[in-house]
């Protein structure tokens, strides 16, 4: 039987934030920022991409990768 | 510098790292200057090939150049960073910067061992370059090193305490950069913590690959065209996102908050590297310093003088003068080492002509290479064999080659042969050491087709529209002649959105970026100290063959002296052709001394009979000839130059042409000139300027300038963009004529710099008109006297000239000239020459055999004679299945069924029925399955009969004649349409003789020329052909506008319009078009291409593998993608608006 592929699809999450960085994901205060990166591809199709990631530690001692679409402005949360 | 700058990028990429940098050097000083930067250090992938271009952009800019390079490591097999031989994660990257002479020295030194190996495969294909711990070691002297870039850096403590004892602390610094990337801060605080333990400092660095936003979009196509792959599907290859374009120095310093000491640091390194690549690099030619030069140049010309002009020779005392004034010249310029340099170099070329030639062959009398350009002017180098034209003879003035107010070492072009120049370049480089002398690189460039095909597919596009775009692409590369291209090919709306129009837009940012490097066609660089002390050489993907890493701007900019070193087809074919006419008829052809006022020659000429000659045999020239009618060396060395753009724009050519035909009919017609100071300057052009010297002499003569300031006048208008240089001399050129004459006003001066300015296109010199008119009269002579064997030269040194292989050979039979298929009995490799004077076509124009085949099928039929049956030849040849089928195919097998004659004996009729069968038997058979100890022993083979196979109608066995060979020897297409266009009322070209001007005609033919010159506003020209001749179409804008995609790629074609035969042409016929049709709609029982050509020779090297994958070629589905049929996927190549041949 094939492993299935994870299709990893984005979530919708509120995030309050200040100059970008996430201070509270989903209610959950973030305790540190372990490290931040951005995505800019699919530039030549209909659905561009350009995403500030940004992967947290929370208050609850969870890892949380999150980020935000620099298109809309929506905050979405992908698995870590 | 940089005192108010907090950051300055030191790790820098242009396009010159192929396929991944996308900005050239001059784009990024520029950004860099708006942005506010001190200095910029470029670093490109393992190569300083944009290192004097950035040189030269920052003399016109604030920013100081900072040099260097991001150099590949080998890490030792031991090292964490990779495990796996050949898996790239064994290679890391270290950025080295320049600090002074020394530097630039080693790194010269090191990025040339990084290359020396990476032509070591048996194909030649480029490798990995790289260099090892240990030699970056032994070169540190002089150079700063970072530890590299975030992705393929070192990292490991143990590699970097390697460097720390090879560089010391000062010297090397530990880099740090942030691409966004995941991972970024961990590897940054990890690196940082390294720098700590090792007492190091870090430093910031900004990855650059391009200098504008729009540029990154291209860098992701960039590095999917570098893997093959798609955008879609190259994610894990690109950059994750475009932080990799050049940013403001304070932009920079706030995406390293947390680092501001490496921040700083930049700044401080940048003091540092002071060294500049526009100094002094130490470069001398041979003979450049040799006292005693002038001493023995003067005695080698004297001593040729006393031969040249022997005896009470008419011109012994103006040559005597002239050389005296000539050495005294070149003694006061200081170049008597440069004239000694290149009389060495042709008595090398004298001894490999010698041994290419042999002692004893037919061209052993002609000299191993003939001058070309303005040095045939020069007396000097006549007589030390540098060129075969005697300057005084022809009347050649020196002045645009050497004269005292020269600011640049002169130019000395030779044309060699092809084979001799093959082996005279690797002997240089012999003879003056392998570090001392190399050839200069060029750097092939995207333009629109390349661009269309290779970023279309990188887009993901349709493979089949992509074809059709770039076939019809009128291949300029701006962005609207791109987009015109999708919307001619395609229609307007594709362009609306999408990944048409982002095509459309990476076409026009790519157009002009370097996409690789190859070797320049004759340009090589020798020194007396290394030249991998100035400029780092590498081998080239030709044998015994390498380049320097730069290409002729730079290294001219560097101060090389460059020779050029050309391979001309057309000597080759003349020589060829007098080896053919020794053997067949017994006499010896000393071309120097034919008759150099033959009739039947000049007869030929003046009738535009010129297919195959140098020079004269292209649609324009021709037209031109039937006009001019030279009569004599003299007036053939002004057709030469006349159809160039340069006497074309000055409207030099129809007065030219108009006063010769005058002059014919009244001897007594005065030429008008527009003064009398210009009756001895344009006397021989009859009052136009025609030649580049000219200028020079006009702007002397009636605006008195000075020789200099004339020549400065001339260089101004050969260069690029030249517009302000031109303008700069138009003052001084009216101020000086009217002040020089009473009789010329402002007004006139006008007029005639109008004339001058006219002629700012390229021209040719004098001298180089008399070499090529020379040439041009030689290959004719041979044509008219010797027509087999100057064909059968042709065809063996193609690709050549203007007319491919099949026009010249039809072309020929319409003269007499029998033409003989391939045939494996008959043939050898090459075209060969019958005693009765016909020619058999070689087995090297069948498309899939490869040299080793037909070596060893040669060999078989040496050994045990000629092939008696299929079953023979397959058993005795050994050759693949795919090789054996490309010859049935061809129909070189038909004698083995029909009794053994060659051209006898398969007639039309057998051929019809012969090719399939012979085919069937002699694909079915599978060959015998390499073991280890080799094959297994040859039983008898049997290989049946064949069942009863249709026979090939007419034109599927000229579809399978192109397909295979290119060529048809037999059937013209056009004579298998005759029926049907005679039907339609269309007209033969034999026909049109009979018939008035402006009368209505309608005219099929095979497209061989399509040319729309930039001088024609905007006439687009098509040469087509049917079985009696060639016509001229020409295709008015409008008309082309409606229909270009069938004006740029339809093969056959029915032109619709009005005959034109105008007295002043000569008896020129044209056709000028209302309307142009594809002849695919009767192009008959659709004959589809059985793709048995496709691998010319390029499988792999076992011949039973190679012969299993047969005809893995193109095959009628791939043929239905890219919207080709029958006849257009084998058409034979046309010769297409400037771009060469292709189909």
């Amino acid at each position: 039987m094939s492993k299935s592929v994870s299709p990893n699809v984005p979530r919708p999450v509120s995030v309050k934030a200040h100059r970008g960085v996430p201070l509270v994901v989903a209610g959950e205060k973030v305790e540190a920022v372990r490290d931040s990166w951005l995505i800019e591809d699919q530039w030549w199709t209909e659905c561009p991409i350009r995403r500030h990631y940004h992967e947290l530690v929370g208050v609850r001692g969870r890892n949380l990768v999150v980020f935000c679409d620099l298109r809309t402005g929506g905050w979405f949360r992908q698995a870590a | 510098m940089g005192a108010s700058s907090p950051y300055i990028e030191l790790h820098c990429h242009s396009a010159y790292s192929f396929l991944d940098g996308a900005s050239m050097p001059d784009e990024l000083i520029e950004r860099a200057g708006e942005l506010g930067y001190g200095a910029l250090a470029l670093t490109d992938h393992d190569s300083v090939a944009g290192a004097m271009e950035l040189a030269v952009a920052a003399r016109r800019s604030s920013v100081r150049a900072i040099f260097g390079t991001e150099l590949t490591v080998a890490l030792p097999a031991s090292d964490p960073r990779g495990q796996t031989p050949g898996d790239d994660r064994r290679f890391a990257h270290l950025t080295l910067l320049v600090r002074d002479g020394r530097g630039w020295r080693n790194l010269c030194r090191l990025l040339t061992l990084a290359h020396a190996h990476t032509r070591a495969r048996s194909d030649r294909r480029l490798s990995q370059p790289s260099v090892s711990l240990q030699q970056v070691s032994e070169h540190a002297n002089g150079l700063v090193c970072l530890t590299g870039c975030a992705q393929h850096g070192v990292r490991d403590e143990r590699t970097v305490r390697i460097l720390r004892d090879s560089f010391g602390p000062e010297r090397l610094r530990v880099e740090l950069q942030r691409p966004y990337a995941h991972g970024d801060r961990a590897r940054n605080r990890a690196l940082e913590l390294l720098a700590n333990r090792l007492s190091l400092r870090t430093v910031a660095t900004g990855d650059v690959h391009a200098h504008a936003p729009m540029r990154a979009l291209l860098q992701d196509a960039l590095v999917a065209v570098r893997h093959g792959a798609t955008l879609d599907g190259s994610e894990v290859c690109r950059r994750p996102n475009h932080t990799h374009v050049l940013a403001a120095p304070d932009a920079m310093a706030a995406r390293f908050g947390s680092h501001p000491d490496a921040v700083a640091e930049t700044v401080s390194l940048a003091e540092m590297l002071t060294f500049q690549l526009t100094g002094d690099l130490g470069y001398r030619y041979p003979g450049h310093d040799d006292g005693g030069a002038t001493r023995m140049l003067t005695g080698i010309c004297q001593g040729a003088l006393g031969m040249r002009y022997s005896g009470n020779h008419p011109r012994l005392a103006e040559a005597q003068a002239r050389l005296e004034a000539e050495l005294q010249t070149i003694d006061t310029l200081g170049l008597s080492g440069f004239f000694l340099l290149h009389h060495e170099i042709l008595e090398l070329a004298h001894a490999v002509a010698t041994e290419v030639r042999g002692r004893d062959s037919a061209r052993a009398l002609l000299a191993p290479g003939r001058g070309r350009g303005s040095s045939v002017s020069s007396i000097v180098c006549y007589l030390t064999g540098l060129s075969h034209i005697d300057p005084i003879a022809n009347d050649l003035a020196i002045g645009r080659f050497l004269h005292e107010d020269i600011t640049a070492l002169p130019d000395i072009d030779i044309d060699f042969p092809r084979d001799i120049r093959e082996r005279l370049i690797p002997r240089i480089v012999d003879h003056y050491g392998a570090e001392r002398a190399a050839l200069v690189a060029t750097f092939p460039t995207y333009r629109a087709r390349g661009a269309i095909r290779e970023l279309g597919k990188a887009l993901g596009l349709p493979a089949g529209e992509i074809e059709r775009v770039a076939r019809g692409s009128e291949g300029r590369g701006s962005q609207g002649t791109v987009a015109a291209d999708v919307a001619a090919a395609l229609g307007k709306e594709r362009l609306e959105r999408g990944r048409w129009a982002w095509l459309c837009r990476l076409a026009n940012e790519a157009h002009g970026l370097p996409r690789h490097m190859s070797q320049h066609p004759g340009g090589m660089v020798i020194s007396t100290r290394p030249l991998i002390d100035c400029c780092p050489v590498v081998p080239a993907a030709m044998e015994s063959r390498q380049i320097v890493q730069w290409d002729k701007d730079s290294c001219a900019d560097a101060g090389f002296l460059k020779i050029d070193l050309l391979g001309l087809g057309m000597l080759s074919a003349v020589e060829r052709c007098v080896e053919l006419i020794a053997a067949r008829h017994k006499q010896t052809v000393d071309l120097s001394r034919i008759p150099f006022d033959d009739k039947a020659t000049f007869q030929c000429i003046q009738e535009a009979k010129t297919t195959g000659v140098f020079q004269i045999e292209s649609r324009a020239q021709m037209g031109s000839l039937r006009r001019t009618r030279p009569q004599t060396l003299a007036e053939l060395t002004i057709q030469v130059a006349l159809v160039r753009p340069g006497p074309i724009v000055g409207g030099a050519v129809n007065p030219y042409i108009e006063r010769r035909q005058r002059l014919a009919l009244e001897p007594d017609f005065q030429v008008p000139y527009l003064h009398h100071s210009l009756r001895g300057p344009l006397a021989e052009t009859l009052g136009t300027i025609i030649f580049q010297d000219q200028v020079i002499e006009v702007a002397q003569a009636f605006a008195s300038f000075s020789a200099g300031e004339a020549e400065g006048l001339r260089r101004a208008m050969s260069r690029k963009r030249s517009e302000q240089a031109i303008a700069s001399h138009h003052e001084r050129f009216i101020a000086g004529a009217c002040r020089a004459h009473s009789d010329v006003d402002e007004s006139l001066a006008e007029e005639v710099w109008k004339m001058v300015r006219g002629f700012a296109g390229f021209g040719f010199p004098k001298a180089h008109g008399a070499a090529f008119g020379l040439l041009a009269y030689q290959s004719t002579w041979l044509r008219v006297h010797y027509p087999a064997e100057f064909l059968c030269a042709l065809l063996n040194e193609q690709p050549m000239g203007f007319y491919p292989p099949d026009s010249l050979i039809g072309e020929a039979q319409r003269r007499g000239v029998r033409i003989l298929a391939a045939d494996v009995n008959h043939s050898g490799a090459e075209c060969t020459l019958a005693e009765d004077g016909a020619i058999c076509m070689g087995l090297a124009y069948i498309k899939g055999i490869r040299q080793i085949d037909i070596d060893s099928l040669l060999a078989a039929r040496e050994a045990d004679g000629a092939f008696v049956s299929l079953e023979d030849l397959r058993a005795r040849s050994g050759l693949p299945s795919s090789a054996l089928q490309a010859l049935a195919w061809s129909g070189a097998c038909a004698g083995l069924m029909a009794g053994g004659e060659h051209g006898a004996g398969v007639g039309a009729g057998a051929d019809h029925r012969t090719r399939r069968t012979a085919l069937w038997k002699l694909g079915v058979p599978k060959g015998k399955a390499p073991i280890k100890q080799g094959r297994q022993l040859a039983l008898e083979l049997s290989l049946g009969d064949a069942p009863e196979l249709p026979a090939l109608s007419d034109w599927e066995l000229m579809i399978a004649d192109y397909s295979v060979t290119g060529v048809s020897i037999e059937r013209h297409p056009l004579a298998l349409l005759r029926a049907e266009l005679t039907r339609l009322g269309a007209h033969a070209t034999a026909a049109l003789a009979d018939m008035a001007h402006g009368c209505e005609v309608a005219v099929g033919g095979l497209v061989i020329a399509r040319q729309r010159p930039a001088t024609a506003n905007g006439i687009t020209f098509l040469l087509i052909e049917d079985e009696h001749g060639t016509l001229n179409v020409i295709v008015p804008t409008r008309l082309y506008e409606r229909q270009r995609q069938i004006v740029r790629t339809e093969p056959l074609l029915l032109a619709c319009g009005r005959l034109e035969r105008h007295q002043s042409g000569g008896g020129a016929i044209n056709l000028l078009a209302r309307s142009l049709e594809p002849l695919r709609d009767i192009w008959g029982p659709s004959a589809s291409v059985t793709a048995l050509a496709n691998a010319d020779g390029q499988a792999g090297t076992d011949a039973t593998a190679d012969g299993d994958r047969a005809a893995a070629a193109v095959g009628p589905a791939e043929l239905e993608a890219t919207g080709t049929d029958g006849f257009l996927a084998v058409a034979p190549p046309a010769h297409s608006f400037a771009q060469g041949r292709r189909r």
